[in-house]
């Protein structure tokens, strides 16, 4: 039981950064309708632009997240303008079409800056809790409550405040959005800069419980849109429940069946939800 | 007047194959050419479900993986003749297909492109994972010619490789094209453009989404199993997520929905990275940078491209 709860918790620390990914992509699937596939490896940019400022420059671990966090804001801005607005009319395979390259683009540009080795963000967060026989290293911690208050602000800014609401409205239709006097151009900006800053913040995390390398942020983007898929697409409680379960699913199976397969365990788990709701656990029919 | 003229462009495109060898001198860029006509093949199928069908599907590589390691397996454990094993490597695909085309094909857009590619993740950590039968990363070696020691042709000749894969590849963007024009490939037009329609007329679509998914299942099965006995070498590497963009670039820059498309996609895909070369590690970056480039300025492709001008030229005189 013990080994339970221990692998639960494990599941839910990998379960949050899932879900900050995915929260990326499902705002900017509910407003341009564009699976933004680049969104992996830009966060992973992110995570390794944190390591470099951290290990080269010296910049105490917070302040380097929050440049990072910046300059993750400036990137979406420009990806919005410069990748995906140009093809914004025209059909959606040519959207993902250009997210494809774009991830090549990134992925390349991050081998170039960052090389090929794996790199491992450095915390001093190495104490270890020990509640019940469970044991809670602190940064897995640190990394749970960081995600919990993302998503919490997430919802809040979605759901309450005047940008959240044109989000929404641009979401569910665009053309009443534009007639309520909604900036429907800047809005995708808005959307991506917070979606990248997101995904940076998930990078960082990456980067501190795990390690960067090349293609990981390819194979989390994927676990993204598997998040998607399991919860339901464009609904914030979608992604968290998705991500959780994912997370937890991911967590058990390394556990007690097997590390090598358990990404395979993930997708069976997706595929079989699929079968049975296939608008996924929180999606309407 | 109009299917005269595919026909005689066709026969000169043939010509120009045939042909082909004997002006090539570098030995090499026959290699080339050959990894060129097997991504024909893989690039006609995912042109069946993607360009016409409407679905993207991100498991081409998966699928030729799948041939390619059923040829070899079988090959190895039965003691099959290779001949045999490469006609047989497209059904195993195709079982797979069947398995994981039903329950993806329930969902639409994104979702299937996601789901496919998820697939495709599975097939690649079971190639690597499931060593007792795929040898994991270090790979097959030793998968015969086809053709035995007093076979009529050398088949260890690149060249002899090229005439048998350009045959292949020949006939099967011949039945690519039989199905498009066929009642079929109707159907399969009709869903990509509007799928409610094709289900509100009484025609069940999700028997001919499958049917679109798994025929591209096995041409690329097919592919698959011909690089297999062409490389006597295969390892998971080559069948990963990077190697399906490959086949959906193939299919867009070529020109989606056109049977000529995916032959010059699958040429383009082969030769570019081989020509970005020189930029080293800069390669992905350039090579991303083309496809966003295409993408915005040539949605339609280059047989889109080349039939606008055509009939511009015709508007005129």
């Amino acid at each position: 039981m013990v080994e339970v709860l221990q692998q639960i918790i494990n599941g839910i620390a990998i379960g949050g950064v899932y879900v900050l990914i995915a929260l990326g992509l499902t705002t900017v699937f509910g407003i341009l309708g564009i699976a933004h596939f680049a969104h992996g490896s830009v966060s992973m940019f992110g995570g390794y632009l944190t390591f470099f400022f951290v290990t080269s420059w010296g910049i105490p671990l917070l302040l380097a997240i929050l440049i990072a966090l910046l300059v993750g804001l400036v990137l979406g801005v420009l990806i919005e303008l410069l990748a995906y607005r140009p093809v914004r009319d025209a059909n959606h395979i040519n959207a993902f079409i250009v997210a494809l390259g774009l991830t090549m683009m990134v992925e390349g540009i991050n081998l170039e800056l960052f090389g090929h080795e794996q790199v491992v963000i450095p915390t001093d967060f190495s104490r270890v809790f020990n509640i019940g026989g469970v044991t809670i290293p602190e940064l897995r911690l640190y990394v749970i409550l960081a995600a919990a208050l993302l998503i919490a602000a997430m919802t809040v800014f979605v759901e309450r405040t005047k940008t959240g609401q044109a989000i929404r409205a641009v979401a569910e239709n665009r053309d009443a959005a534009i007639l309520m006097g909604v900036n429907v151009k800047t809005i995708p900006l808005v959307v991506f800069a917070i979606s990248t800053a997101l995904g940076v913040c998930a990078g960082v995390m990456v980067g501190s419980l795990f390690a960067i390398a090349p293609g990981i942020g390819e194979g989390l983007v994927v676990k993204g849109f598997a998040v998607l898929i399991l919860g339901g697409l464009g609904s914030i409680p979608g992604a968290v429940v998705g991500g959780l379960v994912l997370g937890i699913t991911e967590a058990l199976a390394a556990g007690f069946i097997s590390s090598a397969y358990k990404d395979v365990i993930a997708f069976v788990v997706m595929i079989s939800v699929l079968l049975f709701r296939p608008q996924g656990l929180m999606g309407k029919a | 007047m109009a299917r005269n003229r595919t026909f005689i462009f066709y026969g000169l495109a043939l010509v120009g194959f045939v042909l082909l060898p004997q002006l090539i001198s570098v030995k090499y860029y026959i290699h080339l050419c050959v990894l060129a006509l097997i991504w024909v093949i893989a690039a006609q199928g995912q042109n069946l479900i993607q360009g016409y069908t409407g679905y993207v599907s991100i498991v081409q590589a998966g699928f030729m993986g799948i041939g390619a390691y059923s040829t070899a397996l079988m090959g190895m454990h039965f003691d099959l003749p290779v001949w045999l094993t490469i006609i047989l490597a497209p059904f195993v695909t195709a079982f797979f297909a069947l398995l994981t085309g039903y329950p993806s094909l329930r969902v639409k857009g994104h979702y299937f492109a996601i789901v496919t590619l998820a697939f495709n993740m599975v097939i690649f950590i079971v190639l690597m994972n499931f060593h007792d039968l795929t040898q994991g990363e270090a790979g097959i070696t030793g998968i015969p010619k086809p053709g035995g020691k007093d076979a009529l042709f050398n088949w260890r000749d690149r060249e002899t490789y090229y005439y048998f894969v350009l045959i292949i590849a020949a006939l099967m963007t011949g039945l690519a094209a039989l199905i498009v024009r066929s009642r079929i490939g109707q159907i399969l037009v009709a869903i990509r453009q509007n799928e409610d329609l094709v289900g509100a007329v009484g025609i069940a679509a999700w028997k001919y989404k499958l049917f679109a998914f798994v025929t591209s299942a096995m041409f690329a099965g097919l592919a698959g199993a011909i690089y297999a006995h062409y490389q006597s070498f295969i390892n998971p590497e080559i069948f990963g997520i990077a190697q399906s963009l490959d086949a959906i670039l193939a299919v867009i820059i070529g020109g989606s929905g056109t049977i000529a498309g995916p032959i010059i996609g699958a040429f383009f895909v082969v030769f570019l990275p081989e020509y970005l070369r020189f930029a080293d590690s800069f390669r992905l970056i350039l090579y991303g940078l083309v496809l966003v480039l295409a993408t915005i300025f040539m949605p339609r492709g280059i047989a889109g491209i080349a039939r606008d001008l055509m009939e511009k030229r015709r508007g005129r005189t």
